[in-house]
């Protein structure tokens, strides 16, 4: 329909004129005495100014989220309720993270003024213990992809440069590992769900459970037959993005933390705003910005621990980021690039939106305040069991009115009015025979984008991994088999299968006859 | 290799895959779902009642051409008891539009449907053409998408009817949802996915195709071997926009679903209540009686710009307080003829179901 668009990069500078690169002078903008280093949207610092305005508005971010409820006073103490928890990647953002959170709150490096106390008062975070203590917490990819090098030990030297941090080593696919489940306080479960995505015509995600043996699948050959078994590169990255979000939170919890810290820079977090919006997270970008997290599925008895997720570089852009590095002489070992996921949605805005900020340089900013200004429409349903955010009501009702996919679909046979048959010699669609509730299926418990990434199909041809179960990650199974009991209340069976086999196999010692 | 049967009727051979589900299917199934799938949104959405005289925006373009045929031809299957008219604005782009337009009159031989062309010319005085070299093509799409927009109300007005139907497509609104964010524009990013929106006294607008993706609408004429004018407009050099249309067209490369995905994050979040109070609240233009957010409507705004000879100074609102301080208004000025409503006054918005 629109008529306007097309992109003529001989008539770009005629439409959009470019601005100077910087203001009237090259002086800096905020001492007015120094000649500028960089410049930061048309405005000059140099070099000097330029790092204490990087760690105020880290301040700024990160402070009025630690104390757990804001009280009246307009500079409180800072005390947190808990343990700080850091997520590290070596990239450049959460090197910056570790580097500015020891400078500010850990260093005990009271700087005293002339009556011999301590500048900015007791108050001042770095005159008081704001944390107990503080992880850095590091999720090893290397086993998803082959060729990736294990960068555990290169990180723990770059970790140990700060005594006071403890450092803790995680793999990606832990989130297959019982152990490592139990180890992080989860609930035991003694079933492996898998699901059935095979199917490249269904949007149904059925539920295949069976019971533990010796011979079960390691948690690595788990996490390859997952990854092999999603559709688009889209969904790898996006899966690998969740598991380390979750893995980090479970560990968080488990150190008794009550705020965990992200390196998100301003341009990463306008990627990771657009990337989420692109694939139907619309629901959540509050938690894209700023989260709070309890974990489901703990016993009503025990109060759940709310942990804060904050990233207090989301007012710094990559580029001041890359500055601050270099001018503080910050370690930056860097992140490898993810194989096999460069023409996925994540990859594909990423390039995007640093492209754009080159020749429109307030976008990412832009992004960052405009998403500040949503909230989701309706009150959530629950959470996606997968990764345990918010979700929306009728999600499926919704998918199916939008596009028909068999002819079966219930939407089609209460139309109002008598759908005509594309055959006329055709005998009438049947039914669905089942829907959803009656079936032990994931598809109601996910929101609208991880039941996308889980069945959304490239269209550059389809990827079939036959009817071979999946195995999904450790979290998911207590609260889907306790949803089953609340589906069934009257059947107490601690377990639930679909297909005869695996039943089969869970009683077969007391059967007599094979 | 033997060829796949339809994934949907499974007798007949397939013979294409749809863009929307990926899904190999015959040409009726893929007519019948195109065409359904139309008609559960205009369902969803309530956006008719019998008896109602919708007008269809009609350009000449693929949308506008499809819109037209499936509008008829469910109008006549489910029964809806729609008048249906044509309603065409002529821009005045010498060599783009006069084309467009014969294959709208096409059209209105086709689909039996009376027409009406409105111009820019008759209704501001000015042409694109004109407008275009005054003002050079740099931002020439805002005079041409202000003027548009309110041609489409008058010329409604005077037809009598009580509905605009336009061809926006799930594309153009996915598209529309990006450059909202980017630019942070979140009056627009608030009500871009609302498929049916009314103001006080503006003729109710919707988009049946808010969910039809740009492919299918290509697919859809090329099977039904419809004519249309398929060229770009000439004075079309809106290059931000050229980058969110990339960008798009990238995503839905690299998973076609992405399109209906950013709808559905569209429709899943809202404005929140303390930035919509400090949103300006609608009036009435003092020059026109159009609605409007300020005293004059932007039409009357960037018309006196032209008229004065400082079009480029009235894009944004801070230009135009300073021509106003420049020098007032002067009393003889070309105006655009005062905007009555066919509508008692009401305000309406019907929120898409979700």
């Amino acid at each position: 329909m629109s008529s306007c668009g097309n992109p003529d990069s001989s008539e770009a500078d005629a439409l959009m004129p470019r601005r100077l690169k910087y203001g009237r002078s090259r002086d800096c903008v905020r001492c007015r005495e120094k000649p500028g280093n960089i410049v930061i949207r048309h405005a000059v610092y140099c070099r000097d100014c330029f790092s204490p305005l990087v760690t105020l508005k880290f301040r700024k971010a990160l402070q009025p989220s630690i104390n757990a409820s804001a009280g009246t006073s307009k500079r409180p103490r800072l005390k947190a309720d808990g343990n700080l928890l850091m997520a590290f990647s070596g990239g450049l953002g959460s090197s910056l993270l570790l580097d500015i959170v020891h400078r500010i709150y850990f260093s005990n490096e009271s700087v005293l003024n002339e009556n011999e106390e301590p500048v900015g008062g007791k108050n001042h975070p770095r005159n008081a213990d704001v944390w107990p203590s503080a992880t850095v917490c590091y999720v090893e990819v290397c086993n998803a992809f082959p060729g990736m090098r294990d960068s555990t030990e290169e990180l723990r030297t770059v970790v140990s440069q700060y005594p006071c941090f403890e450092y803790v080593a995680t793999r990606i696919e832990d989130a297959f590992d019982r152990s490592w489940w139990l180890r992080v306080g989860g609930l035991p479960s003694f079933s492996q769900l898998s699901v059935d995505i095979g199917n490249p015509t269904s949007c149904d995600l059925s539920i295949i459970s069976a019971l533990f043996t010796p011979a079960e699948r390691s948690p690595t050959d788990c996490l390859l037959a997952y990854l092999s078994s999603l559709p688009t590169q889209t969904a790898i990255s996006t899966a690998i993005q969740t598991f380390i979000r979750i893995l980090t939170l479970y560990t968080a919890r488990s150190r008794g933390a009550s705020h965990l810290l992200l390196g998100t820079s301003l341009t990463s977090l306008s990627i990771s705003l657009i990337s989420s919006i692109s694939q139907g997270g619309g629901y959540t970008t509050r938690e894209e910005l700023q989260e709070e997290w309890t974990q489901s599925g703990i016993g009503s008895t025990e109060i759940a621990p709310t942990i804060r997720i904050v990233r207090p570089l989301r007012d710094v852009t990559m580029k001041e980021c890359a500055a601050y590095a270099r001018w503080n002489n910050i370690t930056v070992v860097g992140k490898q690039r993810v194989p096999a996921t460069t023409q996925g949605i994540h990859s594909l805005t990423k390039d995007f939106i640093v492209g754009l900020e080159k020749d429109y340089p307030s976008t990412v900013s832009t992004i960052a305040r405009t998403c500040a200004k949503l909230a989701p429409k309706d009150a959530p349903k629950g959470s996606c069991l997968l990764c345990q955010r918010p979700m929306q009501h009728d999600i499926q009702e919704w998918k199916n009115r939008i596009s028909i996919r068999s002819f079966g679909e219930a939407k089609l046979a209460s139309d109002l009015h008598t759908p005509p048959n594309p055959h006329n010699n055709m005998p009438p669609p049947p039914l669905s025979s089942q829907s959803i509730d009656q079936t032990l299926s994931l598809t109601p418990h996910l929101c609208y984008s991880c039941h996308t990434t889980l069945t959304s199909r490239s269209s550059r041809g389809l990827k079939s991994t036959g009817s071979l179960p999946v195995p999904l990650p450790v979290w998911v199974s207590p609260p889907l088999l306790d949803s089953a009991r609340v589906v069934n209340p009257d059947e107490d069976r601690g377990e639930v299968f679909q297909n005869r086999q695996p039943m089969r196999d869970a009683i077969a010692e007391y059967l007599l006859e094979s | 290799m033997a060829p796949a049967s339809c994934a949907l009727c499974q007798n007949a051979k397939a013979i294409l895959k749809r863009p929307k589900t990926g899904q190999q299917i015959c040409k009726e199934c893929f007519f019948y779902v195109f065409e359904t799938e139309v008609h559960h949104t205009i369902l969803e959405a309530q956006l008719f009642k019998p008896g109602d005289k919708v007008a269809i925006g009609a350009s000449g373009g693929k949308d506008s051409t499809v819109l037209a045929y499936v509008m008829k031809t469910l109008n006549d299957r489910y029964k809806y008891g729609l008048e249906l008219f044509l309603l065409s604005i002529d821009e005045g782009i010498t060599g783009y539009r006069d084309d467009s337009l014969e294959t709208v009159k096409r059209n209105q031989q086709q689909y039996d449907m009376p027409l009406k062309i409105l111009s820019y010319d008759e209704l501001y005085g000015w042409t694109m053409d004109a407008i275009v070299s005054r003002i050079g093509k740099k931002n020439n799409c805002t005079f041409c998408g202000v003027f548009r927009r309110q041609a489409l109300d008058r010329g409604a007005s005077t037809l009598n009817v009580d509905h605009i139907v336009t061809g926006h497509n799930a594309d153009d609104i996915a598209e529309t949802v990006l450059m909202n964010i980017m630019r942070g524009d979140i009056a627009r990013l608030g009500r871009c996915t609302v498929i049916c929106t009314q103001g006080e006294d503006t003729i109710k607008r919707s988009k049946p195709f808010k969910y039809a993706y740009e492919k299918e609408i290509v697919m859809y004429a090329y099977f039904k071997k419809l004519d249309y004018f398929s060229t770009e407009c000439i004075y079309s050099p809106d290059a931000y926009r050229g980058h969110a249309r990339a960008f798009l067209k990238d995503l839905e490369a690299a998973r076609p679903s992405a399109i209906i995905d950013i709808i559905h994050s569209g429709e899943a979040f809202e404005v929140k209540e303390e930035i919509k109070a400090t949103q300006k609240a609608q009036q009435t233009c003092m020059r026109c009686g159009y609605m409007s957010s300020n005293e004059l409507c932007k039409a009357c705004t960037l018309l006196e710009g032209l008229e004065r000879g400082m079009a480029n100074s009235v894009i944004t609102d801070r230009a135009r307080r300073k021509m106003d301080e420049l020098r007032p208004a002067p009393d003889i000025l070309r105006t655009i003829p005062q905007y009555r409503s066919p509508l008692p006054a009401v305000s309406v918005e019907v929120a898409p179901q979700s």
